[in-house]
């Protein structure tokens, strides 16, 4: 059970761009947290501050209370995963299974519990048939979804993807959907960065809206895609998933996902 | 008249055929969708169709591709260029790399043509003006949002003045608001007239731009027909496709028993 | 996309000025002979007075003085100071001794030794910077293709140019992502070459990958025709400009001759 804190998390790129100015935020253990922003908003700026590849210029982050400066990035990676965007940038094995095993492998796992971890991650991306393949035969998709296994074999408290479903057709949606569920039932926190608002209304239980390097909204998925908030989201430059806009456009009030519309009109009509 | 004549595409080195016998046409003025699971070939059905493979990539071609009833195996690809052209879905590797400002990059294409100077600073500047990017001329192109860097790559297809647009999932890399201002940009295209093929996993950006849809499955052309019966059909999701959230939820509603709901699209939003 | 990354001063600032408007050779030539004349020269007071008039006065009549200075310092600091450091304390041959710490000497042949190096390595990369800070690649390179150049070796030589600072960029992100996977990249040198193949097996892999899209762009935008490229603008030369380039190199080839002919110089 891990418990994240920022405390007036500032940082200030070399070059003077301000990416993060005084962000406060609490993270709960099994939270699943979706961050949303545009692009510059400062949402990957931030998680990096949770594993420490980045430092705070200002400000803290807390590791259940200890403080991540005390910590070097190897430590902390056994404590929080982080699946960056472009599986390229970190495919570098012969095959998958062994792709998947480098990460584990750095935060100490071995043996028997290794290959758990292996053969575990692969089924929940859906990845167990190829397994003895080279990464690169398969799809961008399919190499996404290999770099996310990498990261959930290192078994770590808290896990974070930037963009995972980005290039997903519908099935691939579904299978991070459903791994997102699976590890906040296992009593791992989440934290995703998406541009995706269906997704993230569908998926995540709590909404965290950047802009400009600040935090513009934070709550629960029903409150932060609720009519009252629409134009806070339009001046970050977003828009409300289709099951909010449809359910208030019949008047149902806030269905941010689409079994939550579903039932609003059911109980509307009976 | 672009057509596809029972096509089959092999990459180079690869086992077996990406995509398999694909008979499609994309009449003058028409946009045609082409959706499917990943890896079901719908980015090797718009490199066909662009010229590229077998030209630049190797592998090899089954079938004919025909551009007004003529066969173009055998024509290099700059002499394409002027007829089909395509839209990837990085912007970033769109850009040609050497240009410092928006308005050497659009031109960068047509300057590769040698055609006389003036012609290039004309079809540059209406090929920005199509796409309502005429303030970015003097940017940095390397320094755009992802969306503007989309427009400028569309742009620069523009300015060669094909008569078909193969666009291969020219939002999938970009935010909402990229989203936004390429989906708009899109309209704005088929609006006025230009024959598009477009690969898109977002089927609510198809429904509102094209005439008919092809769906792709395992490299096999699965379904072809008009883009209200395709996105309305039961075996969308059985084919790894996200039918628009419209009607995917209405026939929830109706299933339900609710059949009186309507959720009608919603007015101007 | 991409969030902006930690972004630094990728580009010259685009100032104008007279000497920003020569055209794109001249400026070439000017750094090239500066750098040669430099090197034949020798002494201190020669390449001293070489980087006052082509580079430090042309730099203030463009404006960008304090930036050159600057990004020469770090371009010519790290060769300069293990130059200055070889050369002051392990000059063999030297007699007048400055300084003794332990069993090194520093001597004052091995001082004016180093301060030649030093004053060469200054002008040359003062002469580059000069020329990088007032030119835009794609003037250069309109130039050169105006002259004959094939456009596609001019293509070549600008992308390869320009291509550096994302290469960097992807280098940053890939050891961001490894580390995020808990690969250690401090520490002992074993661990250290152990970290290797996962930071350059994504660098190689990654490029081959970028580098077919890339192309394939390139073909789709009709890049492979032969015969000539249209140039959207082609850099002003002028009669003075001709016979100044002219000039330069001969004065050039006068002083290397002298040189080796052994004149006095």
């Amino acid at each position: 059970m891990t418990h994240l804190h920022l405390e007036g998390l500032s940082h200030v790129y070399p070059g003077g761009v301000r990416a993060l100015e005084g962000v406060d935020l609490e993270i709960h253990p099994t939270e699943r947290l979706a961050l949303v922003g545009e692009n510059g908003s400062g949402k990957t700026t931030l998680v990096r501050h949770l594993n420490g590849l980045l430092r705070p210029t200002s400000g803290r982050v807390l590791i259940d209370g200890r403080d991540a400066a005390l910590l070097r990035v190897a430590q902390l990676s056994r404590l929080i995963g982080l699946a960056f965007q472009n599986p390229d940038h970190q495919i570098f094995s012969s095959t998958v299974r062994r792709e998947v095993m480098f990460g584990a492998r750095n935060a100490g796992l071995r043996g028997g519990v290794l290959e758990d971890a292996v053969v575990r991650s692969l089924r929940l991306v859906g990845l167990e048939q190829v397994r003895d393949d080279n990464p690169y035969d398969l799809g961008y998709s399919r190499r996404k979804l290999l770099a996310i296994a990498s990261v959930l074999a290192m078994d770590t408290q808290v896990v974070i993807l930037d963009e995972p479903t980005t290039g997903q057709d519908a099935p691939g949606v579904a299978a991070i959907e459903r791994l997102v569920g699976g590890l906040s039932e296992a009593g791992r926190t989440v934290i995703a960065v998406s541009h995706d608002m269906r997704f993230v209304a569908e998926t995540f239980s709590r909404v965290v809206v950047m802009q400009a390097g600040r935090i513009a909204l934070d709550g629960p998925v029903e409150t932060v895609f609720a009519e009252q908030s629409w134009p806070a989201l339009a001046a970050s430059r977003l828009e409300p998933p289709p099951a909010a806009r449809l359910g208030a456009s019949l008047g149902l009030g806030s269905t941010p996902t689409e079994t939550a519309l579903l039932a609003a009109i059911g109980a509307g009509r009976s | 008249m672009l057509v596809l004549d029972t096509v089959s595409y092999r990459y180079a080195g690869a086992a077996g055929d990406a995509v398999t016998k694909i008979s499609l046409d994309l009449r003058d003025q028409e946009v045609v969708g082409l959706v499917g699971a990943n890896e079901s070939g719908k980015s090797t059905v718009c490199l066909v169709a662009s010229g590229l493979a077998p030209r630049a990539i190797g592998g090899v071609l089954g079938g004919r591709v025909l551009i007004d009833g003529a066969d173009v195996a055998g024509r290099p690809i700059h002499e394409l260029v002027g007829t089909v052209g395509i839209c990837f879905q990085n912007p970033e590797t769109q850009l040609s790399g050497v240009t410092e400002t928006v308005f050497e990059e659009v031109a960068f294409g047509p300057a590769n043509l040698g055609i006389d100077r003036d012609e290039l600073v004309r079809r540059t500047g209406e090929a920005l003006e199509t796409l309502g990017i005429q303030g970015l001329a003097r940017r940095d192109p390397r320094r755009l949002s992802g969306g503007q860097m989309q427009l400028v790559a569309l742009a620069g297809l523009l300015a060669l003045q094909p008569r078909y647009l193969v666009l291969d999932e020219p939002t999938a890399q970009l935010d909402p608001a990229g989203t936004r201002l390429v989906g708009e940009a899109l309209q704005a295209l088929a609006q006025r007239g230009s024959a598009i093929l477009i690969a898109e996993h977002k089927t609510d950006l198809l429904a509102g731009l094209c005439g008919r849809i092809a769906v792709l499955q395992r490299g096999e052309l699965a379904m072809l027909g008009g883009a209200q019966e395709v996105l309305a059909d039961d075996r969308l999701e059985g084919l790894g496709i996200a039918a628009p959230v419209q009607g995917r939820l209405q026939r929830r509603i109706d299933a339900l028993g609710l059949a009186a709901t309507s959720i009608a699209p919603e007015p101007g939003r | 996309m991409n969030e902006p990354g930690p972004e630094g001063p990728l580009e010259a600032p685009r100032a104008d000025s007279p000497y920003h408007r020569l055209n794109p050779l001249t400026k070439a030539v000017s750094a090239t002979v500066t750098g040669i004349a430099a090197l034949v020269l020798g002494g201190v007071i020669g390449p001293a007075l070489l980087t006052l008039v082509a580079v430090i006065i042309p730099a203030a009549i463009a404006g960008v003085l304090r930036v050159l200075v600057r990004t020469t310092l770090l371009l010519s600091l790290p060769i300069g100071i293990s130059a200055v450091l070889v050369n002051v304390f392990f000059f063999p041959a030297g007699r007048d001794v400055l300084l003794r710490v332990g069993p090194i000497t520093a001597t004052g042949e091995g001082l004016s030794l180093a301060l030649e190096v030093l004053a060469r390595i200054l002008a040359i990369s003062g002469a580059i910077t000069l020329f990088y800070l007032t030119t835009r690649p794609s003037d250069f390179v309109a130039d050169l293709e105006h002259r004959g150049v094939s456009s596609r070796l001019a293509f070549v030589a600008n992308a390869s140019a320009q291509t550096v600072p994302q290469m960097l960029e992807r280098a940053g992100s890939i050891v961001a992502a490894q580390r995020a996977r808990g690969l250690d990249t401090e520490g002992s040198i074993v661990r250290r070459l152990r970290a290797l193949p996962p930071l350059v097996g994504p660098v190689i892999l990654g490029t081959l990958g970028e580098v077919e899209e890339r192309t394939m762009a390139l073909e789709a935008r009709g890049f492979s025709r032969p015969g000539r490229r249209t140039l959207l603008r082609i850099p002003a030369d002028s009669g003075v400009q001709r016979l100044t380039r002219w000039l330069l190199v001969g004065g050039l080839s006068v002083l290397a001759a002298s040189r080796i002919l052994g004149v006095p110089g």
